[in-house]
């Protein structure tokens, strides 16, 4: 294998890594995708030092609390040995079923990590039996060949911790080197590479370093004129690691700091995310960087205790069973597994090693996936009956409004809050960003923001301008001078004679704001946001559209085709309402690093504000709606699109554009806004059952007040708690759920499949759009969930920002990557299941042709489920294919209204039916 | 009245202190709510009484409350007495204790929410509440010593508060080093202080240096013990390593103990003993020097300093060194203003530090592909080679660590080497002993 190769595969396994200005959901395996789930993570366990299900306890709890049932249990077994079913390939020798094993060992206690006595052992004829067929004997388990790296001898014999000695340095030249502008002194190497930067660093220190310092700066000498490609093949080769094991060694290097690593990766690839300008990087560079690092570690050791490297590379620890430990494991797994005493009497030494080592296997990788399966079969069982067993409402009335909410499953409820309001209101889901793939340009800023999916390269640019005065950019000068001086006051504050006067003049002054912010936060900033208004008032804005120089703006025809296209596939119903509300949604939130994780993921994490927007202008526009009947869709020109804006976070909802309102339609807008003012305050009452704030549990008012102080709070960790939870995708008519009370955990993505042609064109589009955001979003919590330490970010509460990229742990640490504890405390690991109303033939051609949704169906990142209503069948995705789904009824409660749900249950509850009859 | 108010104060916060230690003790568990809603109350009942009290001493200034209460420890016929001062400044620094450790509070009642270690939090920063009140008001070194161990053991608990990790730990067992090192400062000035002028009351030992009969040049060694002392707690070079490295329990308590009111201390003892200080110029400008470098130091390091904490500890540090340079020109009355501000800044930009990114982002004048041209810097003044030496040599933190642990080699060098000779020693024993038995190693 070439270098470049190697490179490449490495970085594919790296995590993705955006900085946090640009944080995206994603599968943080996505690159394992193509490999079955439960081995995906096996393997990624071993990378990551991470533990890829939650600990035993936790389903053994849900199994308690009868979150998991024996039928649950069964089912789980019967799917896993639908793909494992060699998973235990010594059961002959046991005369025992693969099902009952699996059964047996699921509930198994076999004692594989103490050493000790257990007293619950009787000296009977078993006993005796085991202990004389393991008399005098040890076994090397195959599990534990893990190779070791001489840095685990140097932590677990010389006193040595890579932590505190070699992380350091390397963190403090990469935070260094990768700032943003958030230290003053700006690196003077970043336009000359991170090597060089290195070798000056090495120069800078040559008379102020010991130990493996020292070591490191002789050895880089050597390498004086070396590309650093070839000072790392050198090095491995010095190291004597074959060639066939360098991917594997690197990848362990980098490894280490997995979150510096995903990073530089990152900007190497994608230097546009960077938040302000990357620096010239090569991840090259850095591996021989880790590399030299690590190797001086180790040749300072070897020389410093007298000891061969060569013996001490590439040797294995192994995990060694002794006799008596072997002759327990025997007893329990005969007891336990419920096995004739005589199982063992046939068999020769070799083959009980074998047993033993079979169930080694057994109980430490298959026991805990085989809970995990259980647990998530529960949920799957309890959601299919729920939507199965639903009776269809459709829409007794003629909508005058249709709202048009993002597909978010935080705006299920909200939609549902809203229907239950007023009947003549019909919602639909659409991914969030409506079509208008652009780059926006605020009225406030000089930057360009893609408002799109971050798997779409924005076409346009669309500016935001002043209504009146030709366009001018209101109070520039007023906004300059408050950018100027915010940024002094971060600057110089933090100087030494500009912080002096800084600190005389602010610092006094600092304590009334801090006590109003800590005290009374909402009223704090109300008066910041009264007193700005004095300032610079907010202008009055409008969107220009139409197509301008370069690639400003949409021609008509464009616009015609983004309207069309996502009316259709939303499968908007004709003859279109008097009022079609667009309605995106964004987060607001402070002090909150991970601010951009809770925006709307299909803008990019941004607020869709803009883009309903531009959605609204388009369609109301006269050229466009020509255009649109040339293409077959007639616009009734009694149909105003108005544009408006959800606040997931304080449920507050705008209305933008009012004044191209017809004074006909003013009455109905006025009942919809009262009645969407009403949905939000019942969509925040249901939000704060998930809080544990007993004020906010009382009555709508108090919540909607209460959710308002959590986004203004910089005290607050958790100012909403975002996607958790997440478990389910709908793609389908909403008949199918309306009126199903789905507990804000489904994505709900519209689609009629009536209005769709035999190839399923419209499916695709609405499936590639959701389901793919559904996977990530969902597989980044189970991850941060899972093992919040490795795969997540760790506690908020220490979290240190860097270099304007991302989180440190305390002083320094690695990067974190994934989401914060705080953030996903509440979420349940369950892996999605995707449910579709269409024909199966359509399903099973779209989930065919594309590759990440094929990888995802049949890889078993998602589960799928499809009603065909040709045939009015459900079937499920099973192993391999789809077949029959026979689904038993659970008991599914039954209220007149969300609201009496929640007053009478408190969130125990995940499906229930609502209505009247 | 102003006496019964302080006896209020301190009563309060130590029984407080105690409550909360027996509630521990006796494995209560209290609910996250009632705690906060009992903690809001002691907060609301301590900064109201520290007002008042400050309100009393303003009026009642310049003139001061001195108080002598029964003997706390009596050595044959010598007498340690409980002694406090009541004054502006102490009442002005416990106000600014309770005020910011209320706001802390509050703080923490949302972000420590559903935490574990709540109530071990709680505790400590009401360990650091009554330790602050003794410093503040204590009018002998022996007092004082209680209450800068107590603020310093809560510092160094809140630094290993996630001690399931390793560098919390080994961090604050760095601290703890430091902090020993320098407390070793204000024991041996009361002894020596004892020992020469029979006192260590704040008060009387100016006056008795005066009459002091002997002793003569040793005097100056009380002053110098206390400078040492106050060195870890301020941050002050050569013990400035420590305290960028603190920063690894909750955002708020590093707000508290390192921008606001352990960090103080060192200040605060050295305007205490200022009137001794006065009577030794040369230790004024010993004073004056370590602040000024301290001061530079800490701002170049500061400068390339890239996270947001680490950023705000070097700051802190050359703030600090200022306050130090102020004490020495005599301006006492400025360093405090110059405390004050600068701990209610600190605090407040501890707080809002994880707002960085947002505030970037808001800013109109930040853009995507260009940096902000920061011109008025001291780097306009270097040439671009020395500019990039300055800058590699202040990336190591001017190598501070280095130098130290050769200082301490240097000293504990002869230890080494018995150390060594023991080993070879012990070597030989073992082979004569294995040779005797002829068995396995030993």
């Amino acid at each position: 294998m070439n270098f470049e190769e190697l490179l490449k595969r490495i970085r594919t396994r790296l995590p993705i890594q955006n900085p946090l200005h640009t944080y995206v959901h994603n599968n943080i395996l996505l690159m394992f995708e193509n490999k079955d789930f439960h081995e995906a993570l096996s393997e990624a366990s071993v990378l990551y030092r991470a533990r890829p299900y939650w600990q035993l306890f936790r389903y053994l709890e849900k199994f308690e609390e009868g979150k998991i049932v024996e039928q649950d249990i069964h089912d789980a077994i019967d799917h896993y040995l639908g793909h494992y079913q060699n998973f235990t390939p010594f059961l002959d020798k046991l005369d025992i079923s693969a099902k009952e094993f699996s059964y047996r060992l699921m509930f198994s206690d076999i004692a594989f990590e103490t050493d000790e006595t257990v007293a619950d052992i009787k000296q009977d004829h078993l006993w005796e039996l085991c202990r004389e067929k393991t008399m005098n004997t040890q076994i090397v388990l195959s599990r534990s060949l893990r190779k070791w790296r001489a840095k685990d001898y140097w932590e677990k014999y010389h006193n040595e911790n890579v932590v505190l000695s070699t992380q350091p340095y390397v963190i403090r030249l990469l935070s260094s080197y990768l700032d943003q502008g958030q230290s003053f002194w700006t690196n003077p190497f970043i336009n000359k590479g991170l090597w060089s930067f290195f070798l000056y660093d090495l120069d800078g220190i040559k008379n102020f370093s010991t130990g493996w310092q020292k070591t490191l700066i002789t050895k880089t000498k050597k390498y004086e004129n070396a590309t650093t490609q070839e000072i790392i093949e050198k090095e491995l080769t010095e190291m004597g690691i074959p060639q066939e094991e360098w991917e594997g060694y690197l990848l362990d290097i980098l490894f280490d700091l997995k979150g510096w690593s995903g990073m530089v990766n990152k900007l190497e690839l994608e230097p546009w995310q960077a938040t302000v300008k990357s620096p010239s990087l090569k991840l090259t560079d850095y591996i021989a960087i880790l590399l030299l690092v690590e190797s001086s570690l180790d040749t300072f050791h070897a020389n410093e205790h007298s000891l061969d490297l060569s013996v001490i590379y590439g040797r294995a620890e192994n995990l060694e069973l002794h006799s008596y430990q072997l002759a327990l494991i025997l007893y329990q797994m005969t007891i336990q597994f419920k096995l004739n005493e005589r199982w063992m009497q046939r068999l020769s030494p070799e083959e009980i090693f074998q047993v033993i080592d079979g169930l080694d296997q057994a109980y430490h990788v298959d026991k805990i996936r085989l809970w995990h399966e259980a647990y998530e079969h529960h949920f799957y069982r309890e959601a299919l009956s729920a939507i199965v067993g639903h009776q269809q409402h459709p829409m007794k009335v003629v909508p005058y409004a249709q709202a048009l909410f993002c597909i978010d499953d935080r705006e299920e409820s909200i939609r549902r809050h809203l229907e239950e309001v007023d009947t003549g209101i019909e919602t639909y889901g659409v991914v969030g960003f409506f079509g208008v793939d652009m780059r926006f340009e605020g009225i406030k800023n000089q930057k360009l923001i893609a408002q799109c999916p971050p798997v779409i390269t924005p076409s346009r640019i669309v500016k935001e301008v002043n209504a009146h005065d030709d366009h001018r950019k209101p109070s520039d000068k007023i906004n300059k001078l408050l950018g100027a001086s915010g940024l002094s006051l971060y600057y110089h504050s933090r100087t030494l004679l500009r912080g002096f006067i800084a600190t005389l003049i602010l610092g006094t002054a600092a304590i009334f704001p801090m006590f109003l912010q800590v005290f009374f936060p909402k009223q704090s900033q109300e008066f910041r946001k009264w007193l700005k208004n004095l300032v610079s008032p907010e202008p009055h804005t409008e969107l220009i559209i139409d197509k301008g120089e370069g690639n400003h703006g949409y021609s008509k025809d464009e616009m015609a085709n983004i309207v069309l296209g996502t009316l259709k596939m939303c499968g908007l119903k004709e003859p279109y309402a008097r009022l079609v509300v667009m309605m995106g949604h964004g987060a607001s939130s402070t002090n909150n690093p991970f601010r951009q994780a809770y925006g709307c993921g299909a803008c990019g994490g941004n607020a869709g504000m803009p883009n309903s927007r531009a959605f609204a202008k388009m369609a109301n526009d006269e050229g466009v709606r020509i255009a649109l009947a040339e293409k077959g869709v007639v616009v009734p020109k009694d149909t105003h699109f108005i544009s408006a804006f959800h606040d997931t976070t304080t449920d507050e909802i705008h209305f933008m554009d009012l004044e191209t309102l017809p004074a006909s339609h003013k009455e109905d807008f006025a009942k919809f806004k009262l009645h969407a003012f009403e949905a939000a305050k019942l969509n925040a009452f249901e939000r704060c059952q998930r809080f544990s704030s007993p004020e906010a549990k009382m009555s709508p008012e108090l919540a909607l007040k209460h959710v308002r102080e959590r986004a203004e709070d910089l005290a607050q960790p958790r100012p909403e708690y975002g996607h958790c939870t997440t478990a389910i995708a709908i793609v389908g008519r909403r008949d199918l759920t309306r009126g199903l009370f789905l507990n804000r955990r489904s994505f709900l993505v519209s689609y009629d499949w009536t209005q769709d042609d035999a190839d399923g064109s419209r499916l695709f589009q609405a499936v590639i759009g959701a389901i793919p955001v559904a996977v990530n979003i969902n597989m980044d919590y189970y991850f941060s969930c899972v093992d919040n330490d490795n795969f997540g970010c760790g506690s908020k509460l220490s979290l240190n920002l860097t270099g304007l990229i991302g989180v440190m742990t305390g002083s320094q640490s690695d990067l974190r990557i994934g989401l914060a504890r705080q953030m996903v405390e509440v979420h349940e690991p369950i892996r999605n299941i995707t449910i579709l109303e269409a024909p199966l033939g359509r399903v099973q051609k779209i989930f065919d042709s594309h590759p990440r949704l094929r990888n995802i169906m049949y890889h078993h990142w998602t589960r799928v489920a499809v009603f065909d209503p040709e045939v009015k069948q459900w079937y499920i995705f099973g192993q391999k294919e789809f077949k029959l789904l026979n689904t038993d009824r659970f008991n599914i409660k039954h209220f007149h209204t969300s609201k009496e749900l929640l007053d009478k249950i408190h969130n125990d509850e995940n499906f229930a039916e609502i209505g009247d009859d | 009245m102003i006496e019964q108010l302080f006896l209020v104060l301190m009563g309060l916060s130590f029984g407080w202190m105690v409550l909360l230690a027996l509630i521990f003790f006796s494995k209560i568990k209290l609910s996250e709510n009632f705690l906060s809603q009992a903690v809001k109350y002691y907060s609301l009942i301590v900064v109201t009484v520290a007002f008042v009290l400050f309100c009393k001493t303003w009026i009642h200034s310049p003139s001061v409350i001195l108080l002598d209460y029964n003997d706390w420890i009596t050595v044959g016929s010598y007498r340690f007495k409980i002694r406090s001062i009541v004054d502006l400044l102490g009442s002005s620094y416990a106000l600014l204790s309770a005020a910011l450790i209320s706001i802390i509070f509050k703080f923490s009642r949302n972000y420590l929410h559903k935490e574990e270690g709540y109530f071990r939090f709680i505790f400590l920063l009401s360990t650091l509440m009554f330790g602050l009140f003794v410093v503040s008001f204590s009018r002998a070194l022996d007092q004082l010593f209680i209450g800068w161990e107590l603020v310093g053991t809560a510092s160094i608990l809140l630094i290993g508060y996630f001690y399931a990790q390793v560098q919390p730990v080994k961090h604050a067992i760095k601290a703890i080093i430091s902090y020993r090192l320098c407390d070793m400062g204000i024991l041996a000035a009361g002894a020596w202080a004892h020992h020469y002028l029979h006192t260590t009351d704040f008060v009387a030992m100016p006056t008795m240096l005066a009459h002091a009969h002997h002793g003569g040049n040793a005097l100056i060694f009380i002053g110098i013990f206390i400078i040492w002392a106050s060195l870890a707690k301020a941050g002050q070079l050569p013990m400035s390593s420590w305290l960028p490295t603190a920063m690894e329990g909750p955002t708020p308590s590093s707000a508290i103990f390192y921008g606001a009111l352990s960090v103080h201390l060192g200040p605060l003892l050295l305007i205490r003993m200022y009137k001794y200080f006065e009577h030794f110029p040369s230790l004024l400008i010993a004073i004056a020097v370590i602040g000024a470098v301290s001061a530079v130091y800490a701002s170049l390091v500061g400068r390339t300093r890239s996270d947001a904490k680490t950023m705000l500890a070097y700051a802190t540090i050359s703030q600090v060194g200022i306050m130090y340079v102020e004490i020495a020109l005599g301006y006492t009355n400025f360093a405090i203003f110059h405390i004050f501000a600068h701990a209610s800044l600190r605090t407040f930009q501890f707080l809002r530090s994880s707002s960085l990114i947002q505030d970037f982002f808001e800013n109109p004048l930040v853009q995507q592909n260009t940096r902000i041209n920061r011109k008025l810097s001291v780097e306009s003044f270097f040439s671009s080679e020395r500019k990039r030496k300055v800058f590699i040599h202040a990336l190591h933190g001017f190598h501070l660590d280095y130098i130290t642990s050769r200082i301490i080699a240097g000293i504990c060098f002869p230890f080494k080497k018995y150390m060594e000779m023991e080993d070879e020693w012990m070597k030989w024993d073992n082979n004569f002993l294995r040779k005797l038995f002829r068995k396995g190693p030993l």
